[in-house]
């Protein structure tokens, strides 16, 4: 028996999808990027969200829209029932990219940059968006693997952990592949998990 | 309208990734970093110092200086005013 993934959020280039379902379409005429349009339909007041880097805002947004279509569990825990589980495979690369362009080209380090180039970060900002002081973890791994999230779910499941927030975010030039879901405490057969991931509408790339 | 502090107003919007704030929205007298001001954190300051540099060729080395010009836009004004006149 296994723990039991409850729920999906993935965004796509075209679409932001909640356990399967597309709750959210990219809209080509808009005048805003795909991750502000994500934003403006989920109204979260936060403006820190625009001080974040990418990969930051990937995080943000999937775990707002898991709050707003499907957090029930999440909404009701109390700041060290949830822990976070996260991984990618490109760690920070975009925003370290960045940050080496703020001081070669610009003279200046920038500061608000060199913040976010760390992948763990996004834990960070999730953290103090929802008041989560739980236990928290992120790997950099070659490629999505579940059971990663399975096991440190066993571990960390217990009376005052409840929800396993897990993520596969991962951001390069042009291309995305980000995944959210829930694991809770319930017994269910290997397959369940599986067939969660592959109806959520995340696209693997490798 | 002194210009100087609106340029700083736009500067630091652009340079703070302050998205969904305009230059009227920050009052000269406000507090930089309250709550209740214009709300900016410590890795703003950093980026200030940064503007400072980068706009005004103005180096901050000394925290204390730095705390009493980054009050508000009416102190980082004066501070850089009276930085141009040595």
């Amino acid at each position: 028996m296994n723990v039991k993934i409850t729920s999906t959020v993935v965004i796509r280039p075209d679409a932001c999808l909640v356990n399967g379902e597309i709750v959210l379409s990219f809209q080509e005429n808009s005048d805003d990027g795909w991750f502000r349009q994500i934003y403006r339909f989920l109204q979260p007041d936060y403006p820190k969200f625009y001080k974040m880097d990418q990969l930051s805002q990937a995080a943000f947004l999937t775990v707002e829209l898991l709050k707003k279509e499907a957090g029930n569990v999440l909404m009701t825990s109390s700041e060290e029932s949830v822990a976070l589980i996260f991984a990618n495979r490109e760690s920070s690369s975009v925003t370290d990219s960045l940050f080496i362009d703020s001081y070669q080209r610009n003279g200046s380090p920038s500061p608000s940059l060199f913040v976010y180039t760390l992948p763990n970060i996004l834990l960070g900002e999730l953290s103090i968006r929802n008041k989560w002081y739980g236990e928290n973890i992120f790997a950099v791994f070659p490629k999505f693997a579940l059971d990663y999230y399975e096991k440190n779910a066993r571990i960390l499941l217990d009376d005052q952990v409840t929800v396993i927030l897990c993520g596969w975010v991962n951001v390069t030039e042009g291309k995305q592949e980000i995944l959210v879901f829930t694991i809770e405490n319930e017994p269910v057969d290997d397959a369940w998990n599986q067939l969660m991931v592959q109806r959520s509408g995340f696209e693997f790339t490798a | 309208m002194d210009e100087l502090k609106e340029n700083l107003k736009k500067q630091i919007i652009e340079q703070l990734n302050l998205e969904e704030m305009e230059v009227s929205d920050i009052a000269n007298d406000a507090a930089l970093f309250s709550a209740d001001g214009v709300g900016l954190d410590s890795i703003d300051a950093l980026e200030l110092i940064v503007l400072l540099e980068k706009h005004y060729q103005i180096s901050l080395t000394n925290p204390e200086e730095g705390k009493k010009a980054f009050y508000s836009i009416d102190t980082l004004s004066e501070f850089i005013r009276s930085r141009q006149l040595q």
